[in-house]
């Protein structure tokens, strides 16, 4: 009888964590960037993620007449890191433009290193940039 | 042991019926994680983001026609992989970008045959104003093209598959035949067996 409540116990743990394990943080780390001002605000929802990835600068240009934003993203742990980026671009009175389009791309961070990836606007009436950071292992 | 035995009985019992449950469809999102080594939607959508935002930001195209806007037209991509890959299709999501950049200018000959119709039939019905139908020869020439490929090697060493693609892309001035920009996408996605399955 011991022995068969010990079982239960047992099966009614591994029960609650299989379910638990459902519950995925896809919660990241949003760069936002204003290229009318320059101004920069780093927003790091997950911190797990905010542990293992920093951003190290925000530089941005124009080029054809379009917006484009270079983020350096920089490794603090020391194994092989993969996390997923998209960068995104919205007009002056706040809405995305062409969302659909802009796709999560995928980054491979080495040990410790320090990657730039550089996004560029889909239209010329974009004015700020947004770029947000997941871990590839909470994607679906 | 005896209920332990019954409890496990129960346990596979439940395990088999819910075999007989209605599959879990759900919507997922459109870039989600690879489910397999061969290719797949997000890595099309990557790669067509990748060359629209590559054309868009070339330093050359602009200067190639004066500083307007070229036109351009595009040549469904060549398939070189033993995958069957809708090339149309890409080459359709890539023109719709580019042109709502707003800055290209985009014909489409393979579509040649329907203007024509249209055309023919506007003219001989008799339906149509004849100063209102639209005329032959009036259309803009593509002033440059796009072309390119899909390349794939494949290697498989024991229960791993490494499966490597490449795209790759020019834009070609017409007049001079210069090859104005070019660029490719590289894809490389490793698949492992299971020991016990398919």
């Amino acid at each position: 009888m011991k022995q068969m409540t010990t079982w239960l116990k047992a099966a009614a743990l591994t029960t609650g964590l299989l379910a638990f394990s459902g519950c995925v943080e896809t919660a990241g780390t949003v760069v936002t960037t204003d290229h009318a001002t320059g101004n920069s605000t780093i927003l790091e929802s997950n911190t797990r993620l905010k542990n293992e990835i920093q951003v190290l600068g925000v530089n941005y240009d124009e080029v054809n007449g379009m917006k484009r934003v270079n983020i350096t993203l920089a490794s603090a742990k020391h194994r092989r890191l993969r996390v997923d980026y998209r960068i995104i671009w919205l007009s002056a009175n706040g809405m995305e433009l062409d969302p659909d389009t802009k796709t999560y791309r995928n980054l491979i961070l080495e040990g410790r290193d320090a990657v730039t990836v550089t996004g560029v606007a889909n239209s010329p009436l974009a004015v700020t940039s947004k770029m947000r950071v997941r871990s590839t292992a909470d994607a679906d | 042991m005896k209920q332990m035995m019954i409890a496990m009985t129960g346990a596979v019992a439940l395990a088999m019926v819910s075999g007989c449950a209605t599959p879990d469809v759900r919507e997922v999102a459109l870039d989600r994680a690879p489910i397999t080594s061969r290719l797949e939607p997000q890595d099309v959508r990557r790669t067509v983001e990748k060359m629209a935002e590559s054309l868009i930001s070339a330093p050359g195209v602009k200067e190639a026609v004066g500083g307007a806007r070229p036109v351009l037209d595009i040549e469904p991509l060549k398939n070189r992989t033993m995958q069957h890959v809708d090339m149309v299709s890409i080459t359709d999501s890539l023109r719709m970008q580019l042109l709502r950049s707003g800055m290209f200018r985009f014909v489409d000959k393979a579509t040649s045959g329907t203007d024509i119709e249209f055309m023919d039939s506007q003219a001989q019905l008799g339906l149509t104003d004849t100063k209102k139908a639209i005329k032959a020869g009036q259309q803009s020439a593509a002033q440059m093209y796009l072309t390119g490929a899909l390349s794939e090697i494949k290697n498989q060493v024991g229960r791993t598959v490494d499966q490597y693609y490449k795209f790759s892309m020019t834009l070609k001035d017409l007049r001079s035949g210069e090859i104005i920009w070019a660029d490719e996408k590289e894809i490389r996605k490793e698949s492992v067996h299971p020991v016990i399955g398919f």
